[in-house]
């Protein structure tokens, strides 16, 4: 069955828009992230999936209701860690947890709750307002997780959390997942999405600009590397040679520097030794490997640039590891 | 509405029960009422317990209002602007059951805020006065609760129709301002206008209806027929209209029900249902 399905889910906030037809579907039992830079939209589709915000145009199910018609039986079933949520400060934690559970319907030990997301009984007796940016966001998970919802869905759960709290966070969800739970989490960072989700979508100004799993990002970045040859002499002479070797592209020389991009990790020795045969003396060799940080800030900061050409557009990621192959810089 | 309606209500209660802010408004209320009995015993005037129900009645005309207005102002639109209304929402009541149960949470405090009053006035009585008139302080009890009611569903249901703390506060301070300080320039203006005059004794119906809108007036007047004395609107006056009496009296002939005391104390209920309408339609609407 599918969690989430949307079909050309549209926000426009005057002439801004801010969610741009939309088309997701998210299996039950998946865990997905939701990933993008801030103001990407990603706030905006998750409140439309909640009835917070209403759609300019398409429409949305979760759990196959639908989101604005059946809002009501969608809020019984799924756990929400909203964004920019803040607790009622004179409440306890315990009692916040409690009114969730008596909410949901649900009969559940708040203690058990308050332990899963890491606060102890002792928090759980203080007021909400005393507690810490990391603790309200536990809490609030807490309250997503009572009456052990199908369907959980967290905006930026990471936020307040430190990196301690981010690894018990990944753990939650890790073990939300193994009870069957479907997760949908949204992140602006890539690392917290890579250590969980089974697939990721990205976001950038409200449209969707790749979807794949990670193991298929990671294979659409595949082996690839830009790799630098200088030498003594002028490289001109060898562009057409260079080029022509298998999974080398976009072969530019500009006197004594000659960039290619190399698919292929076998492609890499070939180059040198094409160039080396052409009689032209190598004084450096510089090889960038293009990691899925690097992909990933690439495709959130770069120009249009749709799914199916992300190999093809690393040149300019800035956050690229760097392989000296030898020489000075 | 479902049936989380009234676990929003507990809830709402349970957090106001801890404001300092409405803990305070409670004891202004419960304080105002003690300090009356007890100036005017203190004053050693010979005035009958029943009596002095006219004297509780008159400051609670301005104060009541004023407390269920600062109660409940913020209800939801704080909620709205903090945003602990999406941990709220999040979970299975929806907005429904948030504007109704708001206005319930909001209506036992300032119930139970007047109820209080009610109960020092009686303690007082008894021990100051040698004697409590039950049924009438009873009755004026359930008047100013009601009276009460009016300005929680006035505050809630704009409280539910805005964005802003600041658009809330403009419209709740507003509107008591125009009952407080321009019903009558606005009524008695409009007379004169339409009627070439500015109201004489016995005016039109309709701008007699007008005054029994004006839950201030229609309070005061109901109240008048539940006790002893005399019970005047506290009211800024302009003197266009220079008559006091209450609209049932100024009248030729048989007084029509819609201009009775007891109806205008039914017509405070338009102050709930009206705004919470209103808001309730807003807010369902609304972005969040």
């Amino acid at each position: 069955m599918t969690a989430i399905r949307t079909d050309g889910l549209t926000k426009r906030f005057g002439d801004l828009t801010a969610v741009s037809g939309l088309d997701l579907e998210i299996e039950e039992g998946e865990v997905f992230g939701f990933l993008g830079p801030n103001g990407a939209g990603k706030s905006t589709t998750i409140n439309m999936l909640l009835d917070f915000t209403r759609p300019t145009a398409g429409s949305a199910t979760v759990l196959g209701y639908d989101a604005q018609a059946a809002s009501d039986e969608i809020s019984q079933r799924v756990g929400i860690l909203p964004e920019g949520f803040s607790v009622y400060d004179r409440l306890t934690g315990r009692k916040h947890i409690e009114f969730a559970i008596e909410t949901k319907g649900a009969d559940q030990s708040p203690d058990d709750l308050l332990a899963r997301v890491g606060l102890s009984p002792e928090d759980g007796d203080r007021a909400a307002g005393g507690y810490s940016k990391g603790m309200r966001q536990r809490l609030a998970t807490g309250m997503a997780l009572a009456g052990d919802p199908d369907l959980l869905i967290m905006d930026e759960p990471s936020t307040g959390l430190d990196p301690t709290g981010i690894n018990e966070m990944q753990d939650l969800v890790r073990a939300e997942a193994e009870r069957g739970t479907t997760v949908f989490f949204s992140s602006h960072i890539l690392e917290h999405v890579e250590a969980v989700c089974d697939r990721v979508g990205i976001l950038r100004a409200g449209e969707l600009i790749a979807l794949d799993t990670i193991e298929g990002l990671r294979a659409s970045v595949g082996g690839g590397a830009t790799m630098t040859v200088t030498a003594a002499n002028t490289l001109d002479g060898v562009v057409d040679a260079v080029a022509a070797i298998d999974g080398v592209s976009n072969v530019t020389a500009t006197g004594h520097r000659l960039e290619a991009f190399v698919e292929r990790p076998a492609a890499k020795p070939l180059v040198v030794t094409t160039v080396a045969d052409a009689g032209v003396e190598l004084t450096d060799l510089r090889i960038e490997e293009t990691s899925l940080e690097s992909m990933f800030t690439t495709l959130i900061e770069g120009d249009d640039a749709p799914a199916t050409t992300l190999a093809g557009d690393v040149e300019s990621a800035p956050d690229r590891r760097v392989a000296n192959a030898g020489g000075d810089e | 509405m479902t049936g989380h309606t009234l676990t929003v209500a507990k809830k709402d209660f349970a957090d106001a029960g801890r404001s300092k802010l409405l803990w305070s408004i409670i004891g202004l209320l419960v304080g105002l009422s003690a300090l009356g009995y007890i100036i005017v015993w203190a004053t050693g005037e010979d005035i009958a317990a029943g009596e002095m129900l006219g004297f509780l009645a008159i400051p609670l005309g301005v104060l009541v209002p004023i407390a269920a207005l600062i109660g409940g102002y913020m209800a939801i639109v704080g909620e709205r602007r903090s945003g602990s209304l999406k941990l709220l929402l999040g979970l299975p009541p929806n907005r429904a059951d948030v504007v109704f149960g708001k206005l319930l949470g909001r209506a036992a405090v300032i119930g139970l805020a007047v109820v209080l009053s009610f109960a020092v006035a009686l303690v007082l009585s008894v021990v100051l006065f040698g004697g409590a008139p039950i049924v009438d302080l009873a009755s004026l009890g359930a008047l100013s609760v009601l009276y009460g009611f009016a300005f929680v569903g006035l505050a809630v249901g704009v409280s539910a129709g805005v964005a802003s703390r600041g658009r809330a506060m403009a419209l709740t301070v507003g509107t008591f301002m125009i009952f407080f300080a321009f019903w009558e320039l606005l009524t008695a203006g409009v007379y004169y206008f339409a009627h070439d005059g500015f109201p004489p004794a016995q005016p039109e119906t309709w701008y007699l209806f007008a005054q029994q809108l004006n839950p201030l007036q229609s309070f005061a007047y109901a109240a008048s027929t539940l006790v002893e004395s005399q019970v005047f609107p506290v009211m800024f006056r302009f003197n266009l209209d220079q008559t006091f009496a209450a609209p049932a009296d100024r009248v030729a002939g048989d007084t029509p029900f819609f201009l009775q005391e007891w109806f205008g104390a039914l017509l405070l209920l338009v102050w709930v249902v009206v705004p919470v309408a209103i808001g309730y339609y807003r807010f369902e609407k609304a972005d969040l």
